[in-house]
């Protein structure tokens, strides 16, 4: 092939130069690549999952290219033209938990849903993204190290939030949405003696919100925890036909769409946060590996792109949202497998879900529009 | 020095970041390590177990029954048959929440004649269930049906029961089923009863039980979790449960129930050549149908609940054979030639041992002056057989009626055939724990005393005289499944002069036919030939020396149960008997008046039914 001098006109024309436009567009190809592998892969399995719900996958695939459209959309923005933006969207979220609170939407027993007439959201997921950003965002206003008084601000805010989830109720995503918190918090440095405060406090505390402030169900899914085969059919019953699932499914699983446990329906809630479930019985441990290798992938180009950029505002941004991911995967997964008690978190980029599928890819058109681009 | 303040600053702020992310890391990779674990824990290390786990989920075992055998006559008529029934259930623990949709139930099912009980009875041992409504007719299975919405927690049931078309008419042969018992569990090792089956609990559905209940098959059908069929994986074909054919008698069945009803007692009709039955009543009887829950009631009235009408007189009853013992005594003087044709006895009313002691009377008073053998037997003597007893001591007699299965099980067919009792010396001392007395003796001469019949010995020990010796097994079961049943000779009887069987026979014949015969009411111009042979047996000894036997006996007479049985046994009609029939009515005082005209009907009917079939 021969390499010609390029035209004068071609050298800024964006359209013309393919490399330029496509690291413009997608900003990192291999973390959008892998991206969609795990939502192309999501897809069959929910379709699986679902009992081979074609309405379903529909329904799914919208929310997919919804997100994505979202994502690159964000990808092309620069970091610092939202980030006051950022600061404040903590207090729309704010308003978005109070409202559930006190305006539920008919048809659901906890108050976790906002109605927008075409679909329905849960403030509680888009809360995971808007706390971590507006927290960096606040920590990073100034040029200078944040003061005592910001860790403290930063701290209540977090816990302020968390709080109003868990009145939903909602125990699970309360503490999740508080850790998705004090990640950032602690990145940006946090320091150790106010870590050791914290500690203390929560040791004093513990005892008291364990007897007081959760409600008897709460202490049950802790407790089942322990010993899920003592009812079968009760609280542990969900884990125990998980578990089996899991374990039929052996090294190289019963193959795509011939799980038994999935496909009669033995799997609580398989197409939303049992879908791992459904994955390893039909695919087996393997499936599961190449799983969670992809999922690797993406989280080593998030800290890529981390480290790489130039502000203390991109970098703990990045490590937040990477950390963030991570937690999701590995609370589904320890949740799944019974290694912590049944909380509600979905699969990320996988599990059936609008909220919890637009947000996460949210999340990536942030880390997205914070890699620096050589020219 | 700004710009270098800046570069120092963010290096540092990299370097801090980098610290504390691997601070995180070193937890996330604690927590990757723990979940990997555990995932290779399930998925490789206990797979095969949760394989199973899995595969014990989707995947149910679906028992199919074999429709019970069916019981027909030979003729095909059947006797036993399997009726499908509908009850509506509800569980225990809905019981008290749903107590408003019970009433609007038992409201809108209610029908005249029908009561619905408000107590209910549960449907097995142990079961979680209540049984609302039994054997819903068919207006009250299509009223469920249409509004089976409006009761949720009521469920219906429905179940194959046995059924009776003719009733009580079959009743001690055919037997009943009952629920199965731990006890049947413990019995029946090997057999695997769901708990609350039903199996047969007496008569020829518990002997032949296994034949009948063939052996159950099974779908393996896989489920989703709501237990809802998704397909069937595999069937096995429940093996085929046999048919029963009889050998008895419609019409003759029928006919000798209604001889018997409102008494108590038995009757049995054999062929002699065969040993196949051809009528067996036992009075008073029940209605299988209660106990096999196809019918609702109480299985007999309350009031004969006294004469234990589930017990099977025909083959569990024992009696003493009285005077129907006396043919074979004779037979055994001839044999023994302890006495011949002419031998002659002064029959005064009175006998004594050696011409002294316990005076042992006859039933007529005056008695019956000279009598030979042909007479005795003809008129009954007692006194002839007090005499040829002692002659031929108790050791010669119960070898010889031993022959005749006295004291011995026939092996029919049924279940609880008592062996009843032929009394030695040996069995006296271990069973009263006396010696044998001369008196014993004397007492066995005219069927009294220790030694007790059942009707069905008897039928087939008056066989063998019918048959010249020989004794076939009684059989009820002519064909089971495709298999013939032959007959089965238990034991031929060689006597060393043959015209001795000929000599019996014709005494036999003269009770009927000779005008001083004991049952010579039985005698008609032209009528069958028949052999017979009266016998009344005492239930109370007669004990005081001094008053006749008439005037004692007025006063047992008063009270019914102390009454003396009526028995009477019969072949014919001859020179080729083709049935034998024995009759015994409790309480019935008179063999000749009240037990051989029964006999004579059963053996008319039986010919009118042999010329039917030819």
């Amino acid at each position: 092939m021969s390499r010609r001098a390029p035209f004068d006109y071609e050298i800024n024309n964006p359209l013309i130069n393919n490399s330029n436009l496509f690291s413009r567009l997608f900003k990192d190809l291999p973390l959008f690549i892998s991206i969609c592998v795990v939502l192309v892969f999501g897809l069959f399995m929910l379709y699986s999952a679902s009992g081979q719900s074609i309405g379903m996958l529909l329904r799914q695939s919208i929310y997919i290219i919804l997100g994505l459209f979202f994502m690159l959309l964000v990808a092309q923005l620069r970091p610092e033209s939202y980030k006051n933006l950022l600061m404040n969207s903590y207090w729309l979220g704010l308003l978005l938990l109070v409202y559930v609170l006190i305006n539920p939407a008919d048809g659901y027993a906890t108050n976790r849903w906002i109605d927008l007439w075409v679909f329905n959201f849960q403030p509680s997921e888009i809360i995971r993204l808007l706390l971590p950003l507006s927290l960096v965002a606040y920590l990073c206003r100034r040029e200078s190290r944040p003061k005592m008084f910001d860790w403290f601000i930063t701290t209540i805010a977090a816990f302020i939030c968390s709080y109003l989830v868990y009145k939903q109720p909602d125990l699970g995503t309360g503490l999740i949405v508080f850790v998705s918190g004090l990640i950032p918090i602690f990145l940006a440095g946090l320091p150790y003696r106010i870590i050791l405060g914290y500690l203390v406090g929560l040791a004093i505390v513990s005892p008291y919100v364990w007897s007081n402030l959760l409600l008897e169900y709460q202490r049950q899914r802790v407790l089942t925890l322990f010993n899920p085969e003592a009812d079968p059919l009760g609280t542990g019953w969900n884990i125990n036909q998980s578990q089996t699932a899991i374990g039929s499914g052996g090294l190289t699983g019963k193959g795509y769409l011939s799980g038994t446990q999935s496909q009669l329906d033995f799997i609580p809630e398989s197409h939303s946060d049992f879908i791992f479930s459904v994955i390893a019985e039909e695919l087996g441990l393997l499936g599961i590996l190449a799983m969670f290798f992809i999922y690797g992938f993406i989280i080593w180009r998030v800290f890529r792109i981390s480290y790489q950029s130039e502000t203390n505002f991109e970098r703990i941004t990045c490590s937040s949202l990477g950390f963030i991911f991570i937690l999701f995967i590995l609370i589904n997964v320890l949740m799944v497998i019974g290694i912590i008690p049944v909380v509600g978190v979905p699969l990320p980029l996988i599990s059936q879900g609008g909220t919890s599928i637009v947000v996460h890819l949210l999340a990536f058109g942030v880390i997205l529009s914070m890699k620096k681009i050589s020219r | 020095m700004r710009p270098d303040r800046d570069l120092i600053d963010r290096v540092n702020d990299l370097r801090r970041l980098k610290q504390r992310s691997s601070f995180l890391f070193f937890f996330v990779f604690v927590l990757i390590a723990v979940g990997l674990l555990k995932i290779v824990e399930l998925s490789v290390l206990d797979s095969q177990e949760y394989f199973t786990e899995s595969e014990k989920n989707r995947i149910i075992n679906v028992p199919i029954y074999p429709a019970r055998g069916l019981i027909k006559l030979s003729n095909g008529e059947i006797v036993a048959e399997n009726i499908v029934t509908h009850d509506l259930l509800i569980k225990k623990s809905l019981l008290d929440q749903s107590s408003a949709e019970i009433k609007d139930l038992q409201r809108a099912l209610s029908e005249p004649g029908h009561e619905i009980k408000s107590n209910f009875s549960t449907t097995t041992n142990g079961s979680d269930k209540l049984i609302l409504i039994t054997r819903l007719s068919s207006k009250q299975l299509a009223t469920y049906q249409i509004n089976k919405e409006q009761w949720p927690s009521i469920e219906l049931k429905t179940r194959i029961r046995r059924f009776l078309p003719h009733k009580n008419v079959f009743s001690h042969v055919i037997g009943h089923l009952g629920e199965v018992t731990k006890e049947d569990e413990r019995r029946n090792r090997g057999v695997k009863y769901q708990p609350g089956s039903y199996l047969g609990k007496v008569g020829l559905e518990k002997r032949y039980e296994s034949e009948m209940r063939g052996k159950r098959g099974v779908s393996v059908i896989e489920v989703d979790v709501f237990g809802n069929e998704i397909r069937e994986i595999e069937r096995t074909l429940p093996e085929r449960s046999l048919n029963l054919f009889l050998s008895l008698n419609l019409k003759l069945q029928i006919l000798a129930r209604e001889e018997l009803s409102g008494r108590k007692g038995a009757i049995i009709a054999i062929d002699p050549n065969t040993g196949f039955i051809k009528a067996l009543v036992s009075s008073p009887d029940y209605n299988p149908n209660i106990l096999n829950k196809t019918e609702s009631g109480f299985p007999y009235p309350k009031e004969r609940s006294k004469d234990a009408p589930l017990f099977n007189r025909a083959i569990s009853g024992s009696y003493p054979p009285a005077s129907t013992i006396k043919p074979f005594l004779g037979l055994l003087g001839l044999e023994e030639r302890a006495i011949d044709a002419n031998t002659i006895i002064n029959d005064e009313g009175v006998f004594q041992i050696n011409g002294e002691g316990r005076k042992y009377r006859g039933w007529k008073e005056d008695g019956h002056g000279e009598v030979n053998l042909h007479k005795a037997i003809v008129e009954s003597s007692d006194i002839y057989f007090y005499e040829l007893a002692t002659k031929l001591t108790i050791d010669k007699i119960s070898e010889f009626l031993n022959l005749f299965n006295f004291g011995k099980k026939t092996g029919i067919d049924l279940i609880n055939e008592s062996s009843s009792v032929l009394p030695n010396r040996k069995w006296k001392l271990g069973n009263i724990g006396e010696t044998w007395f001369v008196g014993d003796t004397v007492n066995m001469g005219i069927g009294q005393g220790y030694i007790a019949v059942t009707p069905l010995q008897l039928a087939a020990s008056i066989s063998a005289i019918a048959t010249k010796g020989k004794i076939f097994k009684p059989k009820l079961v002519q064909r089971l499944g495709n298999q013939i049943i032959e007959p089965e000779l238990l034991f031929s009887i060689k006597l060393n002069k043959n015209e001795n069987w000929q000599a019996i026979e014709k005494s036999m014949i003269s009770v009927i036919n000779s005008w001083n015969g004991t049952a010579h009411n039985l005698y008609k111009e032209g009528g069958l030939k028949i052999a017979g042979k009266t016998g009344t047996a005492q239930i109370r000894s007669l004990v005081d020396q001094e008053l006749t036997v008439r005037e004692e006996y007025k006063g047992i007479r008063e009270i019914e149960r102390n009454r003396d049985h009526a028995l009477f046994v019969s072949y014919g009609p001859l020179p080729n008997p083709n049935l034998t029939v024995v009759v015994i009515v409790e309480n019935g005082e008179s063999g000749s008046s009240v037990a051989a005209p029964i006999a004579l009907r059963l053996m008319e009917q039986y010919q009118k039914e042999i010329l039917a079939d030819v």
